[in-house]
């Protein structure tokens, strides 16, 4: 688009010096140090991975593993190693196409970049003979077949499975040493968890003598875009909503009806229910506000000294730190009032989230080296490799017992724990791979505290079906057009819908404001968002048989 | 663009004379000017085309001005989201804040140091509040979180100290207020710099005269100081005019957060969050080139009237 | 001797107005420096003390842990080398080329700098994009190449206007009348007086060019795919971002709630980052305050 009208007489001068200048820097810039070819691959037995890790994960060609694989698929490989800010590299690495012959990292390419960037990625369902690994399971996993598969057919990504993991990933605490200090009951509703946590507020529950440093209740910071782990949404459970993924966008399904819990009136109920806590000085100043680093350092406590009375985190070790594990117990799920039965409490069910990981590879369309590509891809989910790069090399992480059975050894570094361990020494749960269902692991201890500390929930997960229950979202690949309405929705609808929370928590307000907030988020795109994921769910159901 | 043609061919005779006078003439300047045209040329002007991204589909498979021409869709898309108006008003709510604090703060600085007696003082004062402008954007956001913490910031319990209690800094009364004298706090000195650099520049001479007519400090700063720095003002002025719909989008986005959001989405977040999250490229471009067109108009707009007032303008 | 003849004819007026720069130089100190002094208490105290408002006055539970995890890391004097190449090299050019632009562009009599400066302004404000910035420079060989830190952003716009604004004010018409009387062409001028006489602007602007590329680190970003020829920032960047993975959410994350177990380690290293990542700008400061002092340009006028 020329300019040049605008300058009209005087710019032809001008015109002429740009020309000649930019042919002189054209010709002096050519002479670049040659090897700029960003992707594609060398087709000369070098493939290009670009993996995303992990900012403390070391270099790739420290993983022994790595060296398997190359063996496995007879290349050599170069990675490009990403561990920050990839949301700002990839959209401009994609829409000019270059992206080198495989990318590796768990929704390192999401759905949405599948449905906008067709034929940039290779369709691997015609590859799949090559692939024995992966219809090995998909076979014996099928959700993850249907993870990988787009709504044609075609298949731009693999999953990967883990197996292992806990089918939730928020657990619940309570400090029982305050509770045998002051003489209570660990609280099983509503009302008697607002009790226990006055009595924390008002006694000096932790006995140093300051009856002001309790701090009752705290949960981690909710972003602007959805919910997520550790947050008071595994509440909802306490009504009998079935949430999925710690609530996510807030999407769950209702005898066969999808159906989003930010205008539901147990949502209400549960802020409501909140803001009566928060009013009595029992949640802390902090929780709207608050970044990650200091919600996990205040429960910290000082030396033996536990500050946060009941909240939720990943596991018990994790959450208030070694010292003070002991003090807390994993608590059930919690009845909103007597009438709740027991058999209809629910909690946030997870397990697509934590056992599978979605779009953990893809391979490029344009690879000079396909055969090997695949090999590799092949490779990653070979049985022992696949172990390998979820916790470590073999000898020095993963001792291998038997072709069957395995035990994962304790962090050679005793200053670490084992899932820094674990994130440090390799890609971790950003791998791709697949667990089998039929070996036998020893879990690192991290993993074995957290599937422990979630056995007094597994009833109320049992509640939650999730074939009838929840919204699939990671089974589910919608279109293009689809994907970009339901972003642009929830972009307006979390902006208001986040503010409310956090201000009827605080300030209260939620009974007068209901009903004109659901008429403002169902008009600002949330109506429309639950249409979609409406005939998605149907045409998902349907094909499920 | 179609004025192009009858404008070139009429002056042709004359214009070919004048042109071998004026490159006699000027032929030295246009060299020395030479290489900024072309770097300019190649880096900024031949990636334009991307703009027409705004008026088209993006399109992965035809190519990035391939895809179906739609004209104004995504601008229409953009004013009528529900969000518009809200966007609009905290940006310049927060932008037009910043750049009168940031406008003004600097040159007040840079006054004071002026004032300073002895090098080593004014060198450390100089490099001291310097100093902040270094610290990333992320630090800085984690700061203000350990400082302003409702329960054990040190802000708040001064703040205690004064009498006000039970305010979250961190909550959507404060936001810009914490946005702007945050932002102020890190750059100020940055920013005087150059204001130093022009008052280095006054003969001294000028202050002797001064003293020996008996001028008191605060004359002497109006009467000699003041004037030094309205030339540079003026340019940052004009300059910082072109930015009412531009803010930082790092530290926004970084301090956001449900209590504050109402506030704190502002056209560069919300760009972010629909274009580079979502892969919106069309609809990112054109509310990014709306941003500019109303940021372009304010620059020509305010340059014009300098150029009126004080005869200063950027072209 | 400066001082002394100033305490001589001190006014009542005089005492007040230095009693009240006192206070207020005192209270921008504090403000500035007390930050500044957290930082370096943070850098080396416990993370979890940092973050719940324990650590004030002085460094709590002192630990070089974090200066141990960045030191130790390979890739920062990789990072540290290249950033000081990209920099110094990167500010030549810099210089080379927006200096003799900007003095063209301060001559009146030059008629085409209007237009010439609307091209250069036009560009402060339309852009674009990444897409086809990236697509030119893989055409120009200039993606994974060092020169990419250098060639694009040879020319701030921003820092043309200001050094050109700074010419066109400051420098006597006198003196350029008086040099042409003396046959000097527009080199011969710019050469021998503008630059000689302008050195504060160039100082600043050679400051604005150097702090430019020392702190970039989205070149590196969007258009360096090699780690070697990662700058300093990028590296620094991955150590300093860990902090971010998991807040935005715990599901952002992949839904690895184990990850967060990591946090107190990113933690302590964030501080350290500021300060081994400024502290040679911060050292550079002092050289070039020298051509801020009063009577630079005077004296070298009359010399």
């Amino acid at each position: 688009m020329s300019r040049a009208g605008q300058f009209r007489r005087r710019a032809v001068p001008a015109l002429a010096a740009l020309t000649v200048g930019a042919l002189a820097l054209a010709a002096c810039s050519g002479g670049g140090d040659g090897d700029g070819d960003g992707g594609g691959g060398g087709g000369d037995g070098t493939l290009q991975i670009l993996a995303l890790k992990h900012p403390l994960t070391g270099a790739m060609a420290d993983m022994a593993w790595v060296g398997q694989i190359e063996e496995a698929a007879g290349v050599t490989i170069e990675w490009e190693e990403v561990s920050a800010d990839w949301d700002q590299k990839k959209p401009t690495m994609l829409a000019a196409g270059d992206i080198p012959d495989l990318i590796v990292g768990t929704n390192a390419i999401t759905n949405g970049d599948l449905a906008t960037f067709n034929g940039l990625f290779e369709d691997l369902s015609d590859d799949l003979e090559s692939l024995p690994n992966v219809t090995g399971m998909f076979e014996a996993v099928p959700a993850t077949e249907s993870m990988a598969t787009q709504p044609e057919g075609e298949i731009f990504s693999l999953p990967s499975y883990r197996r292992f993991w806990p089918e939730t990933g928020t657990r619940q605490f309570i400090n029982q040493q305050w509770l045998d200090n002051l003489g209570l009951e660990q609280p099983t509703t509503w009302d008697e968890l607002h009790e226990v946590l006055l009595a924390f507020k008002t006694q000096d529950a932790n006995g140093n003598g300051d009856p002001n440093d309790e701090i009752p209740m705290d949960w981690a910071p909710v972003g602007e875009t959805g919910f997520g782990l550790f947050q008071p949404t595994v509440l909802l459970g306490s009504m009998g909503m079935p949430i999925s993924d710690g609530g996510g966008a807030g999407y769950f399904v209702e005898d066969g009806e999808v159906k989003n819990f930010l205008i539901d009136e147990r949502y209400r109920d549960l802020i409501a229910f909140l803001h009566e806590l928060y009013a009595d000085g029992l949640i802390s100043q902090d929780v709207m506000t608050q970044d990650y680093s200091a919600y996990q350092s205040v429960a910290r406590g000082e030396g033996d000294t536990a500050r946060v009375g009941f909240t939720w985190g990943w596991a018990g070790s994790d959450r208030v730190g070694a010292q003070l594990v002991g003090q807390y117990s994993a608590l059930p799920p919690l009845r909103a009032d007597e009438s709740m039965s027991e058999a209809d409490l629910t909690w946030s069910y997870d397990s697509y989230m934590l056992n599978y990981g979605v779009n953990s590879i893809t391979m490029s369309a344009q690879s000079d080296n396909k055969e090997a590509a695949l090999a590799v891809i092949n490779a990653f989910y070979d049985q022992d490799i696949s172990l390998e790069v979820l916790w470590g090399d073999f000898d020095e992480n993963i001792t291998k017992v038997d072709d069957t059975s395995y035990e994962v050894l304790p962090p050679t570094d005793e200053t670490v724990d084992p899932s820094t361990w674990k994130w440090t020494t390799t890609l971790a749960d950003n791998g791709p791979g697949w667990i089998r269902d039929d070996i036998d692991v020893v879990l690192p201890s991290d993993l074995a505290e957290a599937v422990e500390q979630s056995q007094p929930l597994e009833a109320a997960i049992a509640n939650v079906d999730p074939d009838a229950d929840i919204f699939p979202g990671q089974l589910i690949k919608m279109s293009q057009e689809d994907l970009n309405t339901i972003s642009i929705n929830n972009t307006a609808v979390f902006t208001i819908a986040m503010q409310r929370w956090a201000t009827w928590i605080t300030e209260g307000g939620v009974e007068s404001g209901w009903d004109g907030y659901v008429a403002e988020v169902g008009g600002s795109g949330l109506a429309q968002n639950i249409e979609i994921h409406q005939s998605y769910y149907d045409e998902f159901s349907s094909s499920q048989g | 663009m179609t004025a192009a043609s009858p404008a070139q061919s009429r002056p042709r005779q004359r214009g070919a004379a004048a042109l071998v006078r004026h490159a006699r003439r000027y032929w030295q300047l246009w060299v020395m000017a030479a290489p900024a045209i072309a770097f300019v040329a190649v880096f900024a002007y031949v990636p334009m085309y991307g703009l027409q991204l705004a008026f088209r589909e993006f399109d992965f498979s035809a190519g990035l001005t391939g895809g179906e021409f739609v004209g104004l869709k995504y601008f229409q898309q953009f004013f009528d989201s529900p969000q518009f108006w809200t966007l609009i008003r905290n940006t310049v709510v927060i932008s037009l804040t910043t750049l009168v604090a940031g406008f003004v703060a600097p040159i007040a600085l840079a006054l004071i140091v002026n004032q300073v007696v002895g090098r080593t003082r004014k060198k450390f004062l100089q490099t001291a509040t310097y100093l902040p402008h270094f610290i990333s954007i992320v630090v800085i956001v984690g700061m203000l979180q350990v400082f302003l913490s409702p329960s054990s910031g040190l802000i708040t319990r001064v703040a205690e100290f004064f009498g006000v209690t039970g305010v979250n800094f961190l909550g959507s009364s404060t936001f810009v207020s914490v946005y702007v004298i945050s932002e102020v706090w890190q750059h100020c000195g940055w920013n005087s710099i150059i204001y130093l650099a022009a008052l280095a520049s006054v003969d001294t001479q000028l202050y002797e005269a001064a003293r020996i007519d008996g001028a008191g400090r605060f004359t002497i700063i109006r009467h000699i100081d003041v004037p030094a720095l309205v030339p540079t003002m003026i340019v940052l002025l004009i300059l910082n005019m072109g930015n009412v719909l531009n803010t930082g989008f790092e530290k926004i986005f970084l301090m956001q957060n449900p209590l504050n959001l109402g506030v704190s989405e502002v056209i560069a977040t919300y760009v972010y969050k629909i274009g580079i999250l979502s892969n919106q490229f069309s609809y990112g471009t054109a509310i990014g080139l709306f941003n500019t067109l109303i940021n372009f108009t304010f620059l020509v707009v305010t340059n014009q009237v300098a150029k009126r007032v004080s005869n200063t303008s950027l072209w | 001797m400066m001082r002394l003849s100033f305490l001589r004819t001190r006014s009542p007026g005089d005492i007040a107005f230095t009693i009240g720069l006192v206070i207020v130089c005192a209270v921008i100190l504090f403000v500035t420096l007390y930050p500044i002094y957290f930082v370096m208490i943070a850098s080396i105290s416990d993370a979890t003390m940092v973050a719940t408002g324990r650590v004030w006055v002085w460094p709590q539970n002192i630990s070089l842990f974090g200066y141990e995890q960045i030191l130790e890391d390979g890739r920062i004097w990789t990072g540290y080398r290249n950033t000081i190449i990209y920099t110094v090299v990167g500010t030549a050019v810099n210089l080379l080329v927006t200096l003799p632009a900007a003095y063209a562009l301060s001559r009146r009599e030059f008629r085409p700098r209007r237009v010439l400066m609307f091209f250069f302004a036009f560009t402060m404000f339309f852009n674009g994009g990444l897409i086809p910035m990236y697509l030119l420079l893989r055409d120009l060989s200039l993606l994974d190449n060092w020169l990419v830190f250098i060639l694009p952003s040879a020319v701030n716009v921003y820092n043309l206007i200001i050094a050109r604004a700074f010419f066109e004010n400051s420098l006597p018409e006198e003196l350029y009348e008086a040099a042409t009387i003396d046959g000097a062409t527009y080199f011969q001028f710019f050469a021998r007086m503008a630059v000689p006489l302008s050195m504060a602007i160039i100082s600043v602007i050679g400051l604005y060019y150097l702090v430019q590329h020392w702190n970039d680190f989205f070149t590196g970003l969007v258009f360096v795919r090699t780690y070697d020829k990662q700058p300093l920032q990028i590296v620094l960047r991955d150590i300093l971002i860990s902090n971010q993975a998991f807040s935005g959410g715990a599901g952002g994350s992949g839904g690895s709630g184990g990850g967060s177990y990591a946090q107190q380690y990113a933690d302590q290293i964030k501080y350290g980052v500021i300060v081994v990542s400024t502290l040679p700008v911060i050292i550079l400061y002092p050289f070039m305050q020298r051509y801020f002092e009063k009577g630079v340009m005077i004296g070298s006028v009359k010399g």
